[in-house]
């Protein structure tokens, strides 16, 4: 369970340092903040097990093979919208699937190895999961920005 | 697209990396039964190629940055590229792709009132040249996000001092 703490100053210092810093020593950090390393280290301990925060490599689409990025909108028919995007969030080719308000009911983001792979993802696996009405695919030829620094934290099993 | 050679121990090292950062090459090392030395010079490559970074991700709903929208953005054919970049100037947008379809615009933009919404979609996307229609949805619900797969743009705002 996540449990709400309060941030103070001093844990979003940290934060914001680690952000452009992931890796910097405990040490480090507090030279920079006027802080000592015990501080530094128990701050992060405590906001990541409130699963507030979490120091991650992030790693390029590319670096998993994933040439293509696509934006499919999903149109839902006769069941509920959360049973139908739970089971497309099961494939991993999807990496991102959030309910919406507006013309369509889910927005997802897919990655792809290539354009052959398409056809199976399509026709082969979302077309196995009921209630689509209609998919609506579109391409990604370039990433302008891609900056996010904010997610929903699972809890460490 | 550049052609980018991973191996696996290269992706083990992310794989490891990817949960907890903040672990020594010392303890990397350990786990994947290479040497200190390995572990520090393919971070530095892999930092170095672009593939990795490493950030800090707080959850959802701390810091001002609460809800997600999808802003689809329909621009002249031949202004969306820099439809696009001063799309990605704007404050509150974390994302912008240009794309292939109805919409050949998607930005996302983290928010926290509608308010700030409504002023980043309708007043100013709107008002750039070369845009002929904005449609913003929010996300009511997130079921699924992997942020540790990204585009990485900008490898140099991301500095490793190491061990």
């Amino acid at each position: 369970m996540t449990q709400q703490i309060q941030l103070d100053a001093v844990d979003h210092k940290i934060v914001e340092h680690l952000r452009s810093h992931g890796r910097a020593s405990n040490q480090q950090i507090a030279e920079g903040l006027g802080l000592t390393a015990t501080t530094v280290s128990s701050r992060i301990k405590r906001l990541e097990d409130a699963n507030q925060l979490r120091v991650v490599a992030v790693s390029d689409f590319s670096a998993h093979g994933f040439n293509f990025l696509m934006r499919v909108m999903v149109e839902v028919d006769g069941r509920p919208a959360s049973q139908v995007a739970h089971e497309l969030a099961q494939f991993p080719e999807v990496f991102a699937t959030h309910i919406v308000t507006g013309r369509y009911d889910i927005d997802m983001l897919v990655a792809l190895h290539g354009l052959e792979d398409l056809s199976g993802l399509l026709l082969e696996k979302f077309s196995q999961v009921r209630g689509i009405r209609t998919l609506v695919p579109s391409i990604v030829v370039d990433i302008v920005k891609y900056q996010f620094d904010v997610a929903p934290i699972e809890a460490r099993s | 697209m550049v052609d980018v050679q991973v191996d696996d121990l290269d992706l083990q090292l992310i794989e490891l990396l990817s949960r907890d950062a903040r672990v020594s090459n010392r303890k990397v090392a350990g786990e994947l039964g290479v040497t200190e030395g390995t572990v520090r010079g393919r971070i530095k490559r892999l930092q170095q190629d672009g593939l990795i970074a490493f950030t800090a991700i707080t959850s959802f709903g701390m810091a001002h940055k609460s809800r997600l929208a999808f802003i689809s953005v329909q621009a002249e054919v031949e202004r969306v590229r820099e439809v696009a970049l001063a799309v990605s100037e704007l404050p509150m947008i974390n994302a912008v792709m240009i794309t292939m379809g109805e919409f050949n615009i998607l930005a996302m933009s983290l928010f926290d009132e509608l308010d700030q919404l409504v002023e980043t979609a309708s007043d100013r996307i709107l008002d750039i040249r070369g845009v002929h229609h904005v449609e913003t949805s929010i996300a009511v619900k997130t079921i699924k996000y992997n942020a540790r797969m990204a585009k990485i743009t900008n490898p140099g705002d991301f500095v490793d001092e190491g061990e």
